[in-house]
């Protein structure tokens, strides 16, 4: 957010200006202080009875909860899913996009005990917007952290033209509230709003709007809640042409 | 295999070194700085300078050649990450290996564009994570391994051969491919090819609309003098992403083609209004005002112009003169005056002190005062005696010409004119200019006569030089055509053939040191001029086949940079009183 973007609010650019630099202060401190969680949480001992380890590792995953959802409201108030939004495709391989979520979650799932598992096709390669796809991904474990006993999945395979990519939980699966508004986040039909006052609706609308942009060929992406799957609990699904 | 060892696989496969390279971090936020160098030293890193500002950064980078440099978009006051980036690369404080990631809090429009000449090597958006940033690290330094060959041919100009080299990539590299034909659709532009570009664009679009690839289009479309397509082309492009600026940009350039002025200043108002940091945009805009008479505009734009330029490389001399032109249509000719003397003060050299010289006399002549107009014509007339002096542009003498005239003054425009007439001996639109300088100076048939002899003159030497090289007497050639650049050293026809002589000279004799220079010296010389001929890429070519070329070219561009635009700011340069 910049002086350019500042030129679109005609109501008052000072404003604006002091707006956005607030939340590139903001985005600074949270980057600080997962930084700093992640360093004291790597460094301490790996036995979570340790004093303390399990505050740290609640407040991890505050921190993760809060950057998210101020990434989410940055590529909403960009327009995500309008035609302006800066969407980037580009080939790009399956393994790195998986590498750079695991280790983007390594150490949260560390430290609350959750095992993640990994199935990917090697040498695939995708074209897809990279950094809104980690979001993506990355959100869903998070989510999938609330949910879940002590292990998780991250698979992905090539389902005909589209690349399939879930996150699994074996926890008890997802209240139907949630499948309901997983339902609602893909149907045009509603206004967000609607599915904005359930606790995931950010992140849900979010996911949705960026599977969605990506277009090949007539196809679109989409996301879909289920429960089941390899795991037997929830499972967060999103599809790209 | 399990996803692990896959990672695992994949890191080995790209292992990179990353423990005895060299970093810089550039933030203006403290902890930012110390959770990097954190990560970077979790990676092994042992060599980490950190710089909290744009202009701390430049100093850094002028004393060290790094390896990587992590900078943030955003640096508070002064110059931002793409200013620091561009100087960097202009005054070449970064080795070809050197990697360069530019760090925003979110996704910006800029990353997405690639519209910037200087691009970085990736973008990485805010909070930084160990994992994010080796895995970029590693597919920005493979890429470069990929694309080295390629770059390198780039950089020396010989680009038929980078293109091919790009052929031969993409046949089995999936991943890269759209950058490859990315790359060779600009060289095939480079190589005055754009009948093949053109292709290559079209062959991208089939798979996806790429918006670079549709503006790529457009821009071969506009070139080519379909207009109408080519403006339907760009709106369409802007309808799809009304943050697309370098289609703003060129949607306007294709206005003033059709002599839209009006439209042209609108769609530039626009774009200005969306990116205002822009340099060329600001003095585009500012002089499509002057042409308009919005002065109150015009103004603001060559104010904004300076005000940007004070931190770039861009910065321009033409805003001085702009803004100038602008006191003088308020009748301010001590504000304007003052201007004059900031340009040559800033910029200095033989050429801005002409073109000061004829903004001088403008001014004056504009607020009435035709004493002093007359002056500065003398003055100008004095300065153009000296024959060892380089003659400015053709746009600037055509200028030059026009105020002299307009204050009196008869020789010295009209040795201009058949300067400029000689130079461009079969550049029939650019006569037809001259001609018209001549009518209002009521010398018609003056003109007609002068323009007539001065062409033959251009053509005799010219054809002097290929009568003696087609004829075998090649050393004789060399010489002639020495002269003739001498004489002419903005005629194209004479450069290239120049060029031809000197390499078929090389050819015959095997390859020599002081040959080639020469004729890499005259290829750079008409490739500033007039760049993306096809001639040029085909003489670059040949002489690329005949002699190691690797830095030369860069040195000689450098060179011919820095006369054509006076020495880049922010040099060490030695204390004058």
């Amino acid at each position: 957010m910049d002086e350019e973007d500042a030129q679109h609010h005609e109501g008052s650019p000072e404003l604006f200006m002091f707006l956005a630099s607030t939340v590139h202060d903001m985005k600074n401190s949270i980057g600080v202080l997962n930084g700093t969680l992640e360093n004291l949480l790597a460094a301490a001992p790996t036995t979570p009875e340790q004093p303390g380890y399990g505050q740290l590792a609640q407040m991890l995953y505050q921190t993760k909860r809060l950057n998210d959802n101020l990434i989410q409201l940055l590529a909403l108030y960009k327009d995500v899913g309008k035609p302006g939004y800066p969407f980037d495709p580009a080939a790009c391989r399956v393994s790195e996009l998986v590498e750079q979520v695991a280790a983007q979650a390594r150490i949260l799932l560390q430290s609350r005990g959750i095992t993640l598992d990994l199935d990917f096709p090697p040498d695939a390669i995708w074209t897809l917007d990279e950094d809104l796809i980690i979001g993506v991904l990355v959100h869903a474990i998070n989510n999938a952290i609330r949910y879940t006993r002590d292990r998780l999945r991250l698979a992905i395979r090539i389902d005909g033209d589209y690349l399939e990519l879930r996150v699994e939980d074996n926890g008890d699966g997802f209240p139907p509230s949630l499948l309901e508004a997983g339902v609602s986040a893909m149907n045009s039909q509603r206004s967000a709003i609607n599915f904005l006052n359930n606790s995931s609706g950010l992140g849900l609308y979010f996911s949705s709007e960026v599977a969605k942009m990506h277009k090949y060929r007539q196809r679109s992406g989409g996301i879909a809640l289920e429960n089941g799957g390899t795991l037997g609990g929830g499972c967060f699904v999103l599809r790209l042409p | 295999m399990s996803g692990a060892e896959a990672i695992a696989a994949t890191a080995a496969e790209g292992a990179v070194d990353w423990a005895e390279k060299r970093y810089l971090l550039v933030d203006d936020f403290v902890g930012i700085r110390q959770l990097l160098r954190e990560s970077l030293r979790n990676l092994g890193a042992k060599h980490i300078d950190q710089a909290a500002s744009g202009g701390e950064a430049m100093m850094l980078l002028s004393k060290t050649r790094y390896d990587v440099v992590l900078c943030d978009y955003n640096l508070g006051d002064g110059k931002n990450g793409q200013q620091v980036l561009e100087e960097a690369r202009i005054r070449n404080l970064m080795l070809p290996s050197s990697v360069w990631l530019m760090v925003s809090a979110e996704k910006s429009v800029e990353s997405v564009m690639g519209a910037a000449e200087h691009q970085p090597d990736a973008y990485i958006i805010k909070p930084i994570t160990e994992g994010v940033l080796l895995t970029r690290l590693n597919r920005v330094w493979n890429k470069k391994q990929i694309f080295r060959e390629i770059d390198q041919a780039f950089a020396d100009k010989d680009y038929l051969r980078a293109a091919r080299l790009c052929d031969e990539q993409i046949a089995h590299d999936r991943l890269h491919e759209i950058d490859l034909l990315r790359m060779k659709a600009t060289l095939l532009l480079k190589s005055g090819e754009p009948e093949q570009a053109r292709k290559v664009y079209e062959q991208v679009l089939e798979e996806r609309d790429y918006n670079w690839a549709r503006c790529g289009l457009a821009k071969i479309l506009m070139n080519n003098g379909e207009l109408d397509a080519a403006l339907t082309m760009f709106q369409a492009v802007i309808t799809d992403n009304r943050f697309y600026i370098d289609a703003f940009d060129q949607l306007a350039r294709t206005f003033q083609l059709q002599g839209k002025t009006e439209e042209a200043f609108g769609v530039l108002e626009k774009a200005a209004k969306l990116s205002p940091n822009s340099v060329p945009r600001q003095r585009a805009l500012g002089q499509t005002a002057l042409k308009l008479g919005n002065i109150p505009v015009a103004e603001k734009a060559f104010r904004k112009c300076i005000e940007i330029g004070e931190y770039s490389v861009m910065k321009t001399v033409d805003a001085f003169f702009g803004l100038a032109r602008v006191c003088a249509q308020k009748n301010d000719t001590k504000e304007a005056i003052r201007l004059l003397n900031a340009a040559v003060h800033q910029f200095g050299g033989d050429q801005v002190e002409l073109r000061v010289k004829i903004t001088e006399g403008l001014v004056y002549h504009e607020t009435g005062d035709y004493r002093r107009a007359r002056k500065s014509g003398d003055e100008l007339e004095a300065m153009l005696a000296d024959e060892t002096k380089q003659r400015p542009d053709t746009d600037t003498c055509l200028d030059m010409a026009t105020l002299l005239f307009a204050v009196g003054v008869r020789e010295a425009p009209v040795g201009l004119l058949c300067y400029v007439t000689r130079n461009n001996h079969d550049n029939a639109p650019l006569l037809e200019d001259v001609q018209k300088i001549f009518d209002k100076a009521r010398m018609t048939d003056e003109g007609v006569e002068l323009i007539k002899a001065s062409r033959k003159e251009a053509a005799d030497m010219m054809n002097k030089g290929v009568l003696l090289w087609k004829t075998g007497k090649l050393v004789e050639a060399v010489e002639w055509m020495r002269v003739a650049r001498k004489a002419l050293p903005h005629n194209m026809r004479i450069l290239f053939n120049s060029a031809q002589i000197l390499i078929s000279q090389l050819q015959q004799t095997g390859y020599v040191r002081e040959l080639a220079d020469e004729a890499i010296a005259v290829l750079m010389h008409v490739d500033a001029i007039a760049p993306g001929q096809q001639r040029f890429a085909q003489l670059m070519e040949q002489l690329a086949l005949l002699a190691p070329m690797s830095g030369v070219v860069a040195a000689a561009a450098a060179s011919e940079y820095e006369a054509a635009n006076g020495a880049i700011p922010d040099k060490p340069q030695d204390m004058r009183g």
